[in-house]
């Protein structure tokens, strides 16, 4: 299971540099602020504190912090 | 953006784009692609101040008509600010306050119960029965499935396998959150470092990481890594109602050994110590896929070890022996592996939308760990712009795990837990059964069972001018055994909901210097403030006379008494505490020993026009406090809470907001002054209570652990300032009035009138100092509360409250009067009490520090 999931990734990553890259200037569209990957970090710190201390598969992430949840 | 300067390309588009200073920053941002995208930074500027309030409540849960305590309820604020040091090098920090109270879940029993049922009993219309707990008698059949019974005629109503939550509910308390992150930028590479600490009463954690970032392949390939390792310590204060009923911690009982030696007792308190460490890798890649989309791809691992328990959470046992059908149950701590390996994938997706100029997210993620818990996370966010500065977001997610494979609601023991057995040639003896008969581990921690979750809302920001953003939120969220995917989940009675609402305030430094400079009408950098070297401390000090400029800031002040004890300026012997400080009725048990309090507000200051500023200031709260013993005071009274102080006690939450008008009065340059009418509106609460213990209510928290007045208060000043040269000076008087007799918990607090006298230099351009004398006079408490309070001492009593008081003011204060920072101005003032005259009897101050900051534009 394991071994199929690290596959998948490699290949994945593979796949992506055979991408036709896309010009700096054409990539007017994707500095958009709403368009970054976590367009609201302070939001989602807020949604991650609040799943994490009811849900079994937080973690998983560099960083740190977010309290005992003891309750 | 400095990127430009290094990017040939960037030439061209910067011509292309110099019609709009919106494109230029946008293309400008399209160049540093996608380093800063995938660090999630996009959004964001390179210096930037925003602030986060936030409620979280809980739905009721299904205790099957018990009485139902008010379920948990968390305020959180957060404030972040990140700044450019030099081009190649950025700061960020974080500093977060959780602040909660209320009922959770601390075990899990059957519902049925043969003596002392779950559920309340009726007998002649009056409701009867105790709130679920883990200690009861049940009756099983063959099958060993639990019987209901008929509380009133005995008679078995058949099978009845439903389990029910025990309750355990938490007297306010808090957590403190800061943390730092430092990034050193190349052109193609970052590097950043970070760390910070998590304090709570019974929780402390400390975590450093480290991270990077690669851009490659003409910026379009981004690769991700980061590490974290984390350190906590666990220091929990068992329960005191159910101390006595969990084995681990009930002295007379020999069942378990388990973690006896890392309980501690102090002071009567069973307290159980632990540590854990945590480490983290992942490893992510952002690629530019097209035009309009952009893929993120990362891998994570994660290790605990040590004690990863929940160290309130008990597991219920039920011995039921096999002759007599009769079930026993008894309560342990909950035992969880001491190691715990995670794994996780994660897709995300970001899609522009062309003809609408929104943005779909899509997020997935699978967690897998060797506790045996698989969980997928879908999410989806669409952020649609509205025009005008208005952005709306609605937001989808689902979430569903498996259970852990050690996660029961409870316990079966096909066993008695003790029974008289014959042993030939000792004769009739008791055998008890041990720990020999539990697994290794388990949990009744429904959150490490298999259960689905639902949640959605919506968030709107509106922009006002560039980089001055206000947006509000509301997510409601269900948990549900029934949405576990494929089936399977646990069973309705661990089924919660809860409601988070949030609201922030981003300023973008970067943007709002360049709206000025683009505005080029020379106001920008040149506002005039009549006071902007006041001291720190001071309120309604400062006016705005150019018509349509805002300011924003922030406040944060510190106070803290742990003196002596005084009676108005002399300091009484504990006896005369004892006889004196309380009531001709009551005598004093306890007294303060230390008592801190802090505060956080936001200020929101606009000028219609140039003799007019209106302002705005929501308040962030909260205190904590020690006691101690009297010496000569006398036995605990009946029915009453006595604190131990082995922890202390805190609250904290929203306060009151204040809003106000300022009036210029005259102005001649050299001098100015300016009149304030104002109201504080009661958002703070007067209601908080200790939690019950030993089947007794805990109270009302003392007068000054409330979050606000709870009143209605008037609140008039007069300010008076001049300068000149390099040297300014002014006067203050202001007053709080309550406008109300009492409020809903039966007080009002003293009426209030302080002045101030200061004097200040500039000794350089950007940094002034500032002397103050300040006179405060506060009457004490009027009325007293209507609701139970455990009267230990003074600081239960309105008459100790209140009283003269003198201080000193010593500030300085640092203005950014050009450059990117502008119109940034920070001051800080220490207030040394030089005297203090108290109504009754109160603790000694120690003294209190505020530090402003604020940005006008």
């Amino acid at each position: 299971m394991m071994n199929i999931k690290i596959l998948f990734f490699i290949n994945a990553l593979l796949l992506l540099q055979g991408c036709a890259p896309v010009a700096p200037w054409e990539r007017g569209n994707l500095a958009k602020p709403h368009m970054a990957l976590d367009h609201n970090p302070m939001r989602s710190a807020l949604r991650a504190h609040n799943y994490g201390s009811r849900e079994a598969a937080a973690g998983g992430e560099a960083g740190g912090g977010g309290g005992c949840g003891c309750y | 953006m400095a990127v430009i300067d290094r990017c040939e390309t960037g030439l061209c588009l910067r011509k292309a784009a110099s019609r709009s200073s919106g494109l230029q920053a946008l293309t400008a941002a399209a160049l540093a692609l996608p380093g800063m995208l995938s660090s999630g930074d996009a959004a964001a500027a390179d210096s930037e101040f925003a602030f986060q309030q936030s409620r979280y409540e809980e739905g009721k849960r299904n205790l099957f008509d018990a009485k139902v305590e008010n379920p948990i309820q968390v305020d959180s604020i957060h404030a972040s600010g990140k700044l450019s040091l030099t081009d190649r090098i950025k700061f960020a920090f974080n500093f977060l306050q959780d602040t909660w109270s209320g009922a959770t879940p601390m075990s899990t029993a059957p519902l049925a119960g043969a003596i002392r049922p779950n559920i309340p009993v009726e007998r002649e219309g009056v409701v009867s029965g105790a709130s679920p707990f883990f200690q009861r008698t049940i009756q099983f059949n063959e099958n060993f499935e639990p019987l209901a019974v008929d509380p009133v005629s005995r008679q078995t109503l058949g099978v009845d396998k439903r389990a029910v939550h025990v309750m355990s509910t938490a007297s306010p308390e808090t957590r403190n959150q800061g943390d730092f992150k430092l990034t050193y930028e190349w052109d193609e590479l970052a590097l950043d470092l970070g760390g910070g600490i998590s304090i709570e009463r019974d929780y402390e954690s400390r975590f450093v990481n480290f991270g990077g970032r690669w851009d490659f392949n003409q910026k379009s390939t981004t690769l991700n890594f980061g590490m974290s390792y984390t350190n906590s310590d666990t220091y929990a204060i068992i329960d005191h109602d159910a101390q006595v009923y969990i084995e681990n911690t009930n002295e007379g009982s020999q069942f378990t050994q388990a973690f006896r030696n890392q309980i501690k007792i102090e002071k009567g308190d069973y307290i159980l110590q632990g540590n854990r460490e945590d480490w983290g890798v992942n490893l992510g890649l952002t690629q530019i896929v097209g035009k309009s989309t952009v893929l993120d791809l990362s891998f994570g691992y994660a290790r605990g070890t040590g004690f990863m328990e929940n160290p309130y959470k008990v597991m219920t046992l039920v011995f039921v022996d096999p002759d007599t059908l009769e079930g026993e149950t008894r309560g342990v701590l909950e035992q969880r592996p001491d190691e715990r390996n995670q794994f996780s994938f994660g897709a995300r997706l970001a899609q522009y939308i062309e003809p609408l100029d929104a943005a779909w997210h899509f997020n997935y993620r699978f967690n897998h760990d060797d506790w045996g818990i698989d969980a997928h996370t879908f999410e989806s966010d669409w952020v649609q712009p509205l025009g005008s500065g208005w952005k709306v977001t609605p937001h989808v997610r689902y979430y569903s795990q498996s259970a852990a494979d050690f996660y029961s609601p409870y316990l079966l023991i096909k066993q008695a837990f003790s029974k008289a057995v014959f042993v030939p040639g000792v004769g009739i003896t008791r055998q008890s059964a041990d720990d020999s008969v539990l697994p290794a581990n388990f949990s009744s921690d429904h959150r490490l069972s298999g259960f689905g979750t639902l949640s959605g809302g919506v968030s709107i920001s509106k922009e006002f001018t560039k980089g001055f953003t206000l947006e509000a939120g509301f997510e409601y969220y269900t948990h549900e055994g029934r949405l576990k995917l494929g089936g399977g989940g646990e069973a309705g009675f661990a089924d919660f909901n809860y409601y988070v609402a949030n609201a922030a305030l981003k300023v973008d430094l970067d943007n709002l210097g360049r709206a000025l400079d683009f505005f080029g009408d020379g106001h920008g950098h040149h506002l005039h403030h009549h006071g902007a070297g006041n001291p720190a401390g001071l309120m309604f000090a400062h006016m705005m006379d150019e018509p349509g400029s805002f300011m924003v800031g922030y406040q944060f002040m510190y106070g803290r008494q742990s003196g002596d004890m005084l009676n108005g300026s002399s300091v009484p012997l504990d006896s005369t505490i004892v006889e004196n400080g309380c009531s001709t009725d009551i005598q004093c048990r306890f007294t303060p020993k230390f008592m801190n309090m802090k505060m956080h507000m936001l200020m929101f200051m606009y000028a219609p026009t140039d003799w007019l500023n209106l302002m705005v200031m929501p308040q962030f709260v909260d205190m904590d406090m020690n006691l101690r013993e009297l010496s000569g005071r006398p036995p605990p009274a009946q029915g009453v809470h006595e604190h131990t102080g082995v922890g202390g006690h805190e609250t904290g939450g929203v306060g009151d907001t204040s809003l106000s008008a300022l009036i210029k009065l005259y102005d001649s340059g050299m001098h100015h002054l300016h009149a304030g009418i104002g109201v504080t509106a009661p958002t703070g609460d007067v209601d908080l209570e200790f939690r019950r213990i030993v089947q007794e209510d805990g109270g009302l928290i003392h007068f000054m652990m409330q979050l606000g007045s709870g009143t209605w208060d008037f609140t008039p000043s007069l300010t008076y300032t001049g300068t000149l040269d390099r040297w300014s000076w002014g006067a203050q008087a202001s007053g709080v009035k309550r406008l109300q007799d009492k409020n809903e918990s039966g007080y009002a607090l003293g009426d209030l009138f302080q002045t101030s006298v200061w004097g200040g230099y500039n000794l350089t351009s950007w940094l002034s100092t500032t002397v103050r004398g300040i006179y405060t006079v506060q009457g004490s408490i009027r009325g007293d509360f209507n609701k139970f309070n455990g009267r230990g001492g003074p600081m239960d009593f309105p008459k100790n409250h209140g009283g003269r008081f003198w201080d000193l003011g010593l500030g300085v204060s640092a203005y950014v009067p050009s450059g990117d920072l502008a119109g940034n101005r920070l001051s800080f003032e220490w207030i040394q009490p030089l005297k203090d005259d108290v109504n009754g009897f109160q603790l000694e101050r120690d003294g209190a520090l505020s530090a402003s900051w604020s940005y006008a534009f």
